[in-house]
This record gives C-alpha cells, sequence and structure tokens, in this order.
C-alpha cells in the first residue's frame, strides 16, 4: 500500500487538556487533530495500535480517538488492555467506529470504551463528545486533587499531634502504618520488652512558692522541651510526661535492637542539655532545679490506657516502677541504671559508661537489687 | 454527470489539509489500480473501508460512497464492480473542484 502524507503540524504545549488520536489513515487524523486543535486542545497522533500504546505509557493523555481496524492490534485490543492498566484505567477513550457497525459498538462496549464516534466524522458531534467527557474528566481530576490533599492534610495533622509524643521520624513510620492491621498503634495492649528513661526534674516546688507562677512553668517547661529534643534525638517515645516528671520509652512502639544504648546516650544528653541551660546565665529565681534519672528494662505490658476520651499511649510494669524508684535514689544530677541494663550493653560501650553501685532495696521488691550510675 | 455535481463545499478551517488530502487520494487510486490488479481483495476492503470513513469528514460524499462500494466490491468479490467503481474514482479525482465556504 503506497504510504499517504501525513499532514504535520506544531503541537500546542500551553493547552492544559492533552488528546491522543489514533488512527491509521493519516488524513483522518489530520482532520481530527485540526478540528481539536482549533478548541485549544493539545493533540498528540499515533499511526496504529502498538504507537498508541507507546505514547500512552510515555505520556498518559487526558482522552484517547481510538479507530477501530488498523495495522497491529485493533481498537479494541487498545481499549481493552488501557481500561484494564491500573494507572489507565480511568483515561476516557473514544472509539471511532462506522455509522452501520453495530457489532464494533458492542465489541466497544466489551472493551470499555466510554463513548462512540462515527465515521464519517460530524465535527459539531465530534467537539461535543470530546467537551463533555473533558468536563468529566476535569470533574473527576479536580475530585482527586481535593482527596489527595484532604488526605495530605489529614495525614499532617496526624503528624503533627504524634509528634507531641513521639519523635517526627517516628510519628511518620506511624502515618505509614494507619490502617495496616496489626500495625502498633492499631494493635491491642501487649507484654512487650522495654527500656524506659525516668527523669524527675527536681526543686520546682520551692521555686513555685517564692515566685511568679507563670516564670516558673515558663522555666519547667524549657526544660521539658530540652529533654524531649534528647529524646527525639535518639528516636525514644515520650510516654508520659506528669508535672516534674517525665517517661520516655525505648524498643517501643517499633522495635530497636540497640534500645539500651538509645536509653543510655538519651539520659547522659538530658543531664547535658540542663547543665547547658544552667550555665547560660539566665534569671535566677533563686535555686536552680536539678534534674534526676533511672533506667530500667524488661517486660512492660504497651498500649492505649485511658477512657475513650483521654487516652495514652504508655507502658505499664515492672521496669517502669524501679526505673522511678531509681530516680528518686539518684542524686542531682545523676542517671542510675538497673543491671539488665548493665548487661545489654556490656562490651558496647566505652569502659567506665557504667560503674556498680551499691544495691538498692526497692519498694515492693524482695532483696537488693544491682544498680550501677551512668557517667555524664 | 455534469462537472457541477463534482464540485465540493469544504469548511474554511480545512483548508490547510486539502492539498495534502487531494494528493493522498491520487496515492489511493493508485493502490487500488494495483490491488485489483492483484486481486488483493482484502486491502481492496481496507482501502474501500478507509475511504468511506474520511471522505465525508472533509465533505467529499461521493469518495465515501465509492469508498462502501469498493468494500462490498471486495467483499462479495466482484471484479466488473470493482473495475467500475475504480475508473469512476478516477474520473471523479479528475474533474472535482474544491470551493471553501
Amino acid at each position: 500500500m503506497a504510504e499517504l502524507v501525513a499532514e504535520q503540524k506544531p503541537l500546542r504545549s500551553d493547552a492544559a487538556f492533552r488528546v491522543l488520536v489514533v488512527d491509521d489513515d493519516p488524513d483522518m487524523t489530520a482532520f481530527l487533530a485540526s478540528l481539536l486543535r482549533k478548541q485549544g486542545i493539545e493533540v498528540e497522533t499515533a499511526g496504529d495500535g502498538n504507537a498508541a500504546l507507546a505514547r500512552v505509557a510515555e505520556s498518559p493523555p487526558d482522552l484517547v480517538l481510538l479507530d477501530v481496524m488498523m495495522p497491529g492490534p485493533s481498537g479494541f485490543e487498545i481499549c481493552k488492555k488501557l481500561k484494564s492498566g491500573h494507572a489507565t484505567a480511568l483515561m476516557p477513550i473514544v472509539l471511532v467506529t462506522a455509522l452501520e457497525d453495530k457489532e464494533s459498538r458492542v465489541k466497544g462496549i466489551e472493551a470499555g470504551a466510554d463513548d462512540f464516534l462515527s465515521k464519517p466524522v460530524n465535527p459539531p458531534e465530534l467537539l461535543a463528545r470530546v467537551q463533555t467527557l473533558r468536563r468529566l474528566h476535569e470533574t473527576r481530576r479536580e475530585l482527586d486533587s481535593r482527596r489527595q490533599l484532604a488526605q495530605l492534610q489529614r495525614k499532617e495533622a496526624i503528624r503533627k499531634a504524634f509528634s507531641r509524643y513521639i519523635s517526627p521520624r517516628l510519628a511518620d513510620r506511624i502515618i505509614q502504618d494507619v490502617g495496616v492491621e496489626g500495625g502498633p498503634f492499631n494493635a491491642g495492649a501487649q507484654r512487650s520488652n522495654v527500656v524506659v528513661v525516668f527523669v524527675e526534674l527536681r526543686g520546682f516546688a520551692d521555686l513555685i512558692e517564692r515566685n511568679d507562677a507563670a516564670d516558673v512553668v515558663a522555666m519547667l517547661n524549657e526544660r521539658f522541651a530540652a529533654l524531649t529534643e534528647a529524646a527525639y534525638h535518639y528516636d525514644g517515645t515520650v510516654l508520659n510526661m506528669t508535672g516534674d516528671s517525665m517517661l520516655v520509652g525505648f524498643n517501643v512502639p517499633f522495635l530497636q535492637s540497640d534500645a539500651a544504648s538509645r536509653a543510655l546516650s538519651t539520659a547522659q544528653e538530658m543531664v547535658g542539655r540542663l547543665r547547658s541551660l544552667a550555665s547560660r546565665g539566665e534569671r535566677n529565681f533563686g535555686a536552680l532545679p536539678s534534674l534526676a534519672v533511672g533506667i530500667c528494662m524488661g517486660e512492660a505490658v504497651i498500649g492505649n490506657v485511658g477512657s475513650p476520651h483521654y487516652l495514652n499511649y504508655t507502658a505499664i510494669g515492672e521496669p517502669v516502677d524501679t526505673a522511678a524508684q531509681l530516680a528518686r535514689l539518684a542524686g542531682a544530677n545523676e542517671v542510675l541504671a538497673c543491671g539488665r541494663v548493665h548487661e545489654a550493653v556490656r562490651g558496647l560501650l566505652p569502659a567506665g559508661t557504667l560503674a556498680p553501685r551499691a544495691g538498692a532495696a526497692l519498694q515492693g521488691r524482695p532483696g537488693a537489687i544491682q544498680v550501677f550510675t551512668v557517667r555524664v | 454527470m455534469s462537472k457541477d455535481s463534482y464540485t465540493v463545499t469544504v469548511p474554511k478551517d480545512l483548508a490547510d489539509l486539502i492539498p495534502t488530502f487531494m494528493s493522498n487520494r491520487k496515492k489511493e487510486l493508485e493502490t487500488l489500480r494495483s490491488a485489483l490488479k492483484a486481486l488483493d481483495l482484502e486491502q481492496l476492503r481496507q482501502l474501500g473501508h478507509r475511504m468511506k470513513g474520511v471522505g465525508n469528514s472533509y465533505g467529499f460524499e461521493k469518495v465515501s460512497l465509492l469508498g462502501k462500494q469498493i468494500e462490498d466490491g471486495a467483499r462479495s468479490g466482484d471484479r466488473l464492480a470493482l473495475e467500475a467503481c475504480i475508473a469512476d474514482y478516477d474520473d471523479y479525482l479528475a474533474r472535482v473542484s474544491v470551493v471553501y465556504g
């Protein structure tokens, strides 16, 4: 068959709506393209089914005008293929068929075509059909972008809310798990090995008695902010913050194989940060508050505790109780750790990081437990 | 047939496409002749089908009409009818004139 010459025209690049015209007859392609371009529509053309598929893969159009009888894959095959593809299923396809060819229309419907256009093509009909599908497509795109925006805003709100309790990195991971069955925040309470850091800020009760409450609260908040930053630095989860104490967990809600090391580093950084706050020459309210830290590891119950109106993702159990008692036992700016923490980091940290201290008898616990002082 | 019956009015919008369109029709006529000589009925059917679709889209009703006759003739294997259609097409292309409106 002699090659017919295709009419060439430059493509518009400023139009938002793009139509792919697929026809093996260059005169028909030129005719359809000319009509559409005059409406400000960007047009690309393909001379057969394989070229059409390549064009779609390269840059998916907003609509496809598809001839049925072509060399290579027919219009039906192309239509079926596009409609079964995840990325192209919603792409509107208009099959261009002979007016009297009822059989083709039935096959077109079966292949998933959105509309039909008869040959010979009637220009007003072509433009009306394209405009209808364009409006539909634009409405669908608008709804899709609104849905995506709403989803993004919702995720951002969740991330912000979570970021008050955990490090932003952990918050991102939790958001990825939203809707995933068995995800840490969807699962019920469970027993888990955790490392907890119990922090006690001392001296605020006295300060409150002698100073303006607002000044003291501002000072307290500044310290809690510094402590939280230290916790987040090592991907800790703030499980509780009450009055002048704070509980940070590791290996929760996600596994951290080096949880004990992270807990020790966090405590050291907490002491360091509070010391630098004190040395910054801030207004002295009569006394400088100090810090006491207890670290312990073991099995605890992890879950959302509270009422339907107020939930707290926290840890309950022996390691939490021991860490709290160690914090009470600790001197000013001292960090104490239980023997299990010492076991977990043995050989991993520089010698002298933990030094044995006299065993301590804790409330509700038979006998004395091993206690170590953490170098700060 | 009178010469006037071969005057086709084409929308001004399509004026720039007509020279290529007419040139392609002449090539098409040659291809039809070759296909008939080889008695390639499938090619004749495809060419007729294509003429049927494109002719009237541009306003060339006669091209679509001849296309349908060629498609039908190829389907039924009616060589004489095909010869007559192709001769008619030759005559048409020699005499058709275009006005833009």
